[in-house]
């Protein structure tokens, strides 16, 4: 062998060298360097977490009666990050879940893929469709059979406004920062409205979790983590669901009633597009029942709202059957006369004992503004009793006129005795979606009608309409029932609210009397009391109402009771009525309010009669 | 002197040094590759008890085959030893036509794995011709580039550059009809390799490499070079663009196997990415992942030392042989290992291309195996029949 030869052996041989150590230390780099590391991306490729649904906490009444519970079904999920665009995998899942191919292919690939890593294709599925995805989940990648808990309603629609209903999560909330501080997924079932909206923390529980390790191709292999969800607490409510049914169903048959009446001297019907009523309890804000007609059925919303339904409940024609119209704020017209009194005794404009006289038409603003009385024959010479008792307009104008001439209205006294009631603000009530009506006053006057100079001063005639609840005044039936809970309770305000307690199992976490919320607005209890003699009139004879209270034994229970017909520019009157019973020792407040409806005294209160009849027992 | 005497006396003599030269046997090599040919049987087991590849339902599938054809192997191997290899010089040719048929007939009797015809199905086994055809165009090769009889002294003239240039474009082309790319990389590497160890002119080397590399880029500018194979040298640069399918999948379970090995593994059968498959062909090529995830750096440092000094063994005894064709033989074995080491672990960590050929020793399959215990086995038989002079006249005067 040549010397030639013997190089490039020793040259092969330095080769193999390094290669050899190339080798090592690339090794070592890759398994000592970097070896935790890989190790923690290899158990992430490896590992997979799903979430466990809690079972949602179920909603009682009062008196413990089961309102809403979970039940458990399957559904199927998809990622459709995973799935879009795999048409085998679609195909296999329209087949089994008996839905179009499109409609499939659309509903996942209009899915924001950034946010929903989860949407549910179909719920509840059967059995049989479980153990069919199961035994076939090789072949559908991204597809998994989850756990979602649906709501079941034993009363069907009752009380639906105050409950609410739950949905999937919008991809919005799930971006928004309210829902961030919990685990929601997409698929995820969410209060969205009413009480479930509310307490949506109290009900949701807590998800649980299983860590296990898969394959390749996404079977799972072992678990290594198990954490069991946490149900969610109950709610148990201040509404007594006996009672809310007669509620509800005097409040629908009143205004199938009124819808069969004509309006005075004409032909037309009254249209009685909706109405609420509100039972309060003055002693401590609970809120015994709370109806709003027209009404929906939750159950609609269980699996998923239909298109067809959802359009129908926010259809103007079906008079939106989804606003809760106790919460939602109307003209009060007479009801709010109750402010106007209490204003006039306390600002010294009247005492109980002025008098004023009605002539049917009134003068006070100039010959060229003439104020009529709904009376257009007059009520003659009245006191504050007598003017709550008939409702006498022109009494309330001049008191009204005299609150805008104190001081030349500097101090917008109507005003802020109306907000001393609690109007123009939220009661905090613990639903959403309320209003907090409006008391104008002259700062919202100049900026609503900021383009039509010569409208935007607040004129004494404004502030008279304002004293028999006309004008721009809007008020919801549970504030004007909060305004008459604080006549009731002397001056004592409180906080409208429905939850009675949270309990998880059998302890109670919370209680609405250990945070009851209250206010003492330290008003003059002469001046109440004289107001609250001229409401027991109302109900008694000659009264606005007693057409209504003739058979009610207001001689044991007394009631304390005003009517009102509000006008609304375009529409029939609004009717209400507000009241209280016993007066002197009060344990309810029910303000009634029907749309288009007329007159008060003959169309609502009947709802109330019937209910205080209900409530005291008798026949 | 030796040869004048041919009597009694000289037979005598012969069967002497024979019976001296039993000793002289390599050891090293007969032990390392029986070492790593045996931990190869049980890492085998340990990729394959739990995935079953291939749907085969007993977890002991791969163990049994394996066991079987380390036996055969050996047996091979053993056997190869007795047989001078002056003999199998002599009938070169007869390789040459062994290897060049064999792959012939894979093409017309093969079934394609893959998407390469590369088997051939005896019924009782399944055969893979391309790696016994590795061993038989070394011995072509060595036969060619070696000092022919005519010739006073070795060189490597034009003529024999041109010869063995046919040889190996015959076995390269053979192999790429299937087309197995890989392999015929491999018989690329060797053949340079042989020719640079054969002593011929850098500029012979140079313009062979220099021609291959053209012939590679006109066969990519006529299409014959998928882009899925491109996709498997482009993975290298950046591994991160195809994490989720194909060649970047691969590679990425790969390096997440060996690196979540950490310096002492996981422990043998317990490597969890192996063992639930998310590492592709982890039984044949992607073996070492397995190796580096269960045993961890100091294991597969080991692997990788012991498979290093089979290739010195190798390149040693070639240095020391005692004609050009032996020394060639001995390289040309040497190089199959070692061109197969580089790019099989260095696929199996990120500095190679994705090529799918198997680790020598350590991978399942019986054509590998025996194969390399047959090219192992040559090389011992280089070192048995080694003559030495030295030998020969210390025993004569022993024997005297």
């Amino acid at each position: 062998m040549n010397s030639n030869i013997r190089m490039r052996f020793k040259i092969l041989f330095y080769l193999l060298v390094i290669i050899i150590i190339v080798l090592i230390l690339r090794l070592y780099f890759m398994q000592v360097m970097s070896g935790e590391l890989y190790a923690e991306l290899a158990s992430e490729s490896i590992t997979r977490e799903k979430t466990i649904s809690a079972p949602r906490g179920n909603i009682y009444d009062r008196n413990g009666k089961l309102l809403v519970r979970s039940i458990p079904i399957k559904a199927v999920a998809v990622q459709p990050n995973v799935v879009s665009g795999n048409e085998s995998v679609m195909r296999i899942l329209s087949g089994c879940l008996d839905i179009p191919y499109t409609k499939i292919r659309k509903d996942i690939e209009e899915s924001n893929v950034s946010y929903m890593d989860k949407i549910i294709i179909k719920q509840p599925v059967d059995t049989s469709v479980v153990i069919y995805i199961e035994e076939n989940i090789d072949k559908l990648p991204g597809v998994e059979v989850v756990d979602v808990y649906l709501r079941e309603y034993s009363y069907g629609a009752l009380a639906s406004h105050i409950l609410g209903y739950i949905g999937e999560i919008s991809e919005d909330k799930l971006k928004s920062e309210e829902y961030n501080n919990y685990n929601y997924e997409g698929g995820d079932q969410i209060g969205l409205g009413g009480l479930e909206e509310t307490y949506e923390s109290v009900l949701r529980g807590k998800k649980g979790k299983v860590a296990y390790e898969v394959d390749p191709i996404g079977r799972p292999v072992s678990t290594i983590q198990e954490i069991d969800p946490v149900s969610g607490n109950d709610l148990y409510l201040t509404i007594d669901i006996d009672l809310q049914k007669i509620v509800e169903e005097a409040l629908y048959q009143s205004i199938l009633e009124v819808r069969q009446k004509k309006i005075k001297d004409t032909d037309e019907y009254y249209k009685a597009t909706g109405g609420a009523v509100v039972v309060l309890s003055p002693v401590d804000g609970q809120i015994l029942a709370m109806a709003s007609y027209p009404t929906y059925d939750p159950e609609l919303f269980v699996g998923g709202i239909s298109k067809d339904d959802w359009s129908n409940l926010n259809d103007p024609e079906n008079n939106y059957p989804f606003l809760n119209r106790a919460i939602s704020s109307f003209p009060p017209g007479s009801v709010f006369k109750i402010v106007t009194a209490y204003a006039g005794l306390s600002e010294g404009i009247i005492t109980e004992g002025s008098r004023f006289s009605c002539a049917g038409i009134w003068y006070g603003l100039g010959e060229n503004f003439p104020k009529s009385c709904w009376l257009k024959s007059g009520h003659g010479s009245l006191n504050i009793v007598g003017a709550l008792k008939n409702s006498c307009d022109i009494y309330f104008y001049q008191v009204g006129y005299g609150l805008f001439r104190k001081l030349n209205n500097a101090e917008e006294l109507l005003q802020k005795y109306s907000r001393i009631f609690g109007l123009g603000s939220e009661t905090g009530v613990d639903i959403p979606g309320e209003d907090t009506g409006l008391v104008p006053d002259e700062e919202w006057k100049a900026e609503y009608f900021k383009d039509r100079k010569d409208y935007s001063v607040w004129f004494p005639g404004d502030t008279v309409n304002m004293s028999i609840g006309q004008g721009d005044l809007a008020v919801t039936p549970l504030q004007m029932a909060q305004a008459f809970s604080i006549i009731a309770g002397r001056g004592i305000k409180y906080r409208p609210h429905l939850i009675k307690e949270i309990r998880d199992g059998g302890d109670v976490l919370f209680t609405s009397s250990s945070a009851r919320e209250y206010e003492d607005l330290q008003l003059n209890k002469d001046f109440i009391e004289a107001i609250e003699k001229g409401l027991i009139q109302v109900a008694a004879p000659g009264g606005t109402a007693y057409g209504v209270f003739m058979d009610f034994p207001v001689d044991e229970i007394p009631v304390a009771a005003k009517t009102g017909t509000a006008e609304f520019y375009g529409k029939q009157d609004y009717a209400w009525f507000a009241s209280y019973a016993p007066a002197g020792n009060p344990e309810y407040v029910i303000v009634g309010m029907i749309e288009q409806a007329g007159s008060g005294g003959s169309n609502v209160a009947p709802i109330a009669e019937r209910i205080y009849r209900y409530l005291f027992n008798i026949d | 002197m030796i040869k004048r005497k041919k009597s009694k006396d000289t037979f005598e003599l012969e069967s002497y040094v024979r019976e001296k030269r039993a000793v002289n046997y390599d050891f090293i090599l007969f032990f390392m590759v029986l070492a790593v040919s045996s931990f190869g049987v049980l890492i085998i087991y340990s990729a394959t008890r739990e995935t079953f590849p291939g749907g085969v339902t007993d977890p002991q599938y791969y163990l049994k085959k394996q066991l079987i054809y380390l036996a055969a192997g050996i047996l091979l191997f053993i056997a190869v030893q007795f047989i001078n290899y002056r003999k199998i010089e002599r009938y070169w040719w007869l390789f040459l036509i062994a290897g060049i048929v064999s792959l012939a007939s894979v093409l017309m009797f093969g079934y394609e794995v893959h998407g390469s015809k590369s088997w051939i199905d005896l019924r009782f086994t399944t055969v893979q011709p391309s790696e016994f055809s590795k061993i038989f165009m070394v011995i072509c090769l060595a036969a060619v580039l070696s000092k022919w009889k005519k010739e006073k002294e070795h060189r490597i003239t034009f003529k024999k550059v041109i010869f063995s240039l046919a040889v190996a474009l015959s076995f390269v082309a053979m192999v790429l009809l299937q087309p197995d790319y890989g392999t015929a990389l491999i018989y690329l590497v060797v053949y340079i390799g042989l020719l640079f160890i054969s002593g011929a002119n850098f500029l012979y080397v140079v313009s062979i490499v220099g021609m291959i590399a053209g012939g590679v880029f006109l066969a990519f500018n006529a299409g014959y070079i998928k882009q899925y194979q491109l996709d498997r040298i482009l993975v290298l640069l950046k591994p991160e663009v195809y994490p989720d399918e194909g060649a970047g999948y691969n590679l990425f379970q790969s390096k997440l196997a060996i690196g979540s090995g950490g310096l002492l593994g996981k422990g043998l059968f317990l490597g969890k990415q192996t063992n639930l498959s998310y590492v592709p062909e982890h039984h044949t090529d992607f073996i070492f992942s397995v190796i580096g995830e269960e045993l961890g750096f100091l294991g597969a440092a080991v692997i990788i030392i012991s498979l290093g000094i089979i290739v010195w063994r190798c390149f040693y005894i070639a240095a020391r042989a005692s004609d050009s064709f032996a020394a060639l033989l001995g390289a040309g074995i040497g190089f199959i290992i070692l061109s197969q080491i580089v790019i099989n672990i260095g696929m199996t960590i990120g500095i190679m291309p994705i090529i799918g050929i198997p680790l020598p020793f350590l991978s399942s399959g019986g054509s590998n195996l025996i194969s390399m215990l047959l090219g192992i086995g040559l090389v011992e038989s280089i070192y048995i029949w080694k003559e030495v002079r030295k030998e020969y006249e210390i025993a004569y005067q022993e024997f005297k």
